[in-house]
């Protein structure tokens, strides 16, 4: 075993030229699948960091209930199995907010545009306050008073308003009637995400007087959790502890998932139309995972095809090592009929080819690996002012590599496993070789 | 004893669809200890008979026994064991291992084996057959930076590495001077009494085949002569 593959690592260095172009390919191919991977695995770890970002959580908790007159509304009231879940739980969870939200017209003089308004507890929404930019005004005053809204800076401009002046709020309550209120704009923010996901915020207690719902009600609770990892058993437990009894017993099949780019989680009345009315709340538990699936199922087909062009890239390797191994074979024929006639024994022979091919797709494989590591550090250490489009896609203008060492051990025994069988035929005829014809060969 | 017994042996290659008679019964034998010569002109079957000596060729017909071990229907694992136990090569054409220096070129039979001595005993062993055979100020030389002389000396110690019972050499000095050869042929001379090794070794160079205790002339695949002059049993056979 020492003795093959000591023969077989000298070998590797006999043809430098020869053994680095084929290292070379496989070092290629591991490169690309590599940097597919990398780049896909940080693309979705930033897709989800600006998701639950604009979201304001990773789990998002809604609340369905009828009125009497048969209208289902969006609310959750002060429950105390909800309160019980969230202290059990108080360890996993980094920090939650409880919002209200609508789609009002927000008018300004002859100037109006309809924008996403969260009405939020800005007690509670440090995260947030921390995350805003503000370009003009102050958010000093938000937490005296309840009539203040802060828009994104486009839509203070599409408006024509001025920090301190008061737009017009309209809207429907949460059954359906009209109803109109003021606000004093308190501040313009950046609107960071570049697709309209800046919501406008402004107080839960005043958003709810214009909903018609009570200041202590809600209609969302988000969540982060302080480990994205266990973020799907996390919400599993709030869906199972919210869930009544009779929601168990119709078993209804989990709501599927629309995304807005208002930046509403879920689709809260749009589905089943055949619902028949429920006493008291029924919770709706989702979590940023769900949401992710959409583009987590893109970027698998993307590393489907990666991995496809990485096999034919190592289908056309693997011809290159079967003919480099044939060649090689035959160069060292009386090589082999001496270390036959020494007692070299048929399977330590094509041990040696063997061993080879393993140290060619290792070291093809390293090398690979490190060009990606430096190609990912030069290039993730540019800041790039693309289209904003994009930015969703990077981590503050920055590409992101992130690389799951679950597939660069499946590639790199993908490569081993082809260099193996590449080797295989070409070692098994030189073991196979008599001594005698070897011996007596001129090469 | 016999070390080396040859019983009728014949060899018939086919080329396409010619018979070649390389050897066309052939029987003899060597003693323990022999310095044994194989001589004759080209084609005469040299070679054809160090090969089925040395088990990498089969008779057609006959019977080759090898240190007691008769080889009719042996198998090539069973072969190669046999080979690597009893038997050790030099070859025309030096056949050292280009990606080993002259010190693992001398110790590669040895880590071919199950049961390998201790690395010490090893070491000294390989250093006692370089010293033996004057390379000492050589030992981590590649092959490609020796002479045809210096690489027929590694190639003697290789040979003798596992302390096999019997050396064999097909034309050991063909690639040599003469001066050079008649050099290599006497270190073998010398291992073969300093370690009672029996050498078999084929040549055509007369002053060479002076030196051998045994003498095996070949003509067409048949013995035209063989005599044996031990100087410690002084029998002919
Ligand atoms: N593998 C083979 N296939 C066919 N014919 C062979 C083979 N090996 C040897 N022969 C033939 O057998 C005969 C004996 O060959 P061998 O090599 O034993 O002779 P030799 O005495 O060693 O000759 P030389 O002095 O040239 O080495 C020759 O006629 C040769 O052509
Ligand atoms: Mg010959």
């Amino acid at each position: 075993m020492f003795l093959t593959m000591k023969v077989a690592f000298r070998n590797i260095s006999r043809q430098k030229k020869r053994s680095f172009l084929l290292a070379g390919a496989i070092a290629f191919g591991m490169l690309a699948i590599t940097l597919m991977n990398a780049l896909t695995g940080g693309v979705v770890g930033n897709i989800r960091d600006n998701f639950s970002h604009a979201l304001g959580g990773h789990v998002f908790i809604t609340g369905r209930e009828w009125t009497d007159a048969g209208q289902m509304i969006m609310k959750i009231r002060s429950d105390a199995n909800l309160d019980r879940l969230l202290e059990e739980n108080a360890s996993q969870i980094e920090a939650f907010t409880r919002r209200s939200q609508a789609m009002p017209s927000l008018i300004f003089g002859s100037q109006q545009t309809m924008h996403m308004v969260y009405g939020v507890d800005f007690s509670e929404e440090d995260k947030l306050l921390d995350s805003l930019v503000v370009t003009h005004g102050s958010l000093d005053e938000l937490g005296s008073k309840d009539d203040l809204i802060i828009l994104p800076q486009p839509v203070g401009e599409r408006l024509g308003v001025e920090v301190g002046e008061t737009i017009l709020i309209r809207l429907e309550t949460l059954t359906g009637q009209q109803n109109v209120g003021e606000v004093k704009v308190a501040a313009f923010i950046e609107d960071q995400e570049e697709l309209g996901l800046s919501a406008a915020y402004t107080s839960r207690a005043y958003l709810n007087t214009l909903l018609g719902m009570d200041s202590h009600e809600y209609q969302m609770l988000n969540m982060f959790v302080t480990d994205l990892d266990f973020v799907e058993g996390f919400a599993r437990t709030f869906r199972e502890g919210l869930r009544t009894l009779e929601e168990e017993e119709e078993e209804e099949a989990e709501p599927a998932v629309t995304v807005t780019v208002a930046g509403m989680p879920l689709d809260p009345m749009g589905e089943q139309e055949e619902l028949t009315p429920w006493e008291g709340t029924r919770y709706q538990v989702m979590n940023i995972n769900q949401i992710m699936e959409a583009v987590e199922l893109v970027v698998g087909v993307l590393n489907q095809v990666g991995l496809v062009i990485f096999l034919i890239l190592l289908v056309v390797t693997m011809v290159g090592i079967t003919n480099t191994f044939r060649m090689m074979m035959i160069e060292r024929t009386k090589e082999i009929g001496t270390m036959r006639a020494f007692g070299m024994h048929q399977k330590q022979v094509k041990r040696i080819f063997l061993w080879e091919a393993v140290l060619l797709g290792l070291l093809g494989c390293m090398a690979g690996l490190v060009l990606s590591g430096v190609f990912a550090m030069v290039v993730g250490s540019l800041s790039l002012n693309t289209d904003p489009s994009l930015q969703f896609f990077l981590n503050n203008g920055k590409i992101t590599f992130s690389l799951p060492i679950g597939s660069v051990f499946l590639n790199t025994a993908l490569v081993v496993f082809t260099s193996l069988l590449a080797a295989y035929w070409p070692a098994r005829a030189a073991a196979k070789m008599s001594p005698m014809k070897a011996l007596s060969s001129h090469t | 004893m016999a070390i080396v017994e040859l019983e009728n042996v014949k060899k018939v290659y086919t080329l396409g669809k010619a018979e070649v008679h390389a050897v066309r019964g052939v029987t003899f034998t060597i003693e323990k200890g022999d310095f044994a010569s194989i001589v004759g002109p080209s084609g005469s079957g040299k070679s054809t008979i160090l090969n089925l000596i040395g088990c990498i060729d089969q008779p057609t017909e006959g019977i080759v026994s090898i240190n007691g071990t008769c080889t009719e229907g042996l198998k090539d694992k069973a072969l190669t064991t046999l080979r690597h136990e009893t038997l050790g090569f030099i070859f025309q054409s030096f056949n050292l291992i280009p990606v080993l220096n002259v010190y693992e070129n001398i110790e590669f039979p040895l880590l071919l084996g199950k049961n390998r001595p201790g690395k010490k005993e090893t070491k000294e062993w390989i250093e006692f057959l370089v010293e033996a055979v004057g390379l000492a100020d050589h030992m981590h030389h590649k092959s490609n930076e020796l002479s045809g002389g210096q690489r027929q000396r590694v190639a003697i110690a290789r040979a003798l590495a596992t302390k096999p019972e019997i050396v064999l050499a097909d034309e050991p000095t063909a690639n040599l001077d003469s001066k050079t050869g008649q050099s290599i042929i006497e270190l073998m001379k010398k291992m073969n009494s300093d370690l009672n090794t029996t050498f078999v070794f084929s040549t055509h160079d007369r002053t060479i085949m002076e030196i051998a205790d045994h003498v095996i002339e070949l003509l067409d695949g048949l013995i035209v002569k063989n005599s044996r002059t031990s100087a410690e049993a002084g029998n002919i056979s």
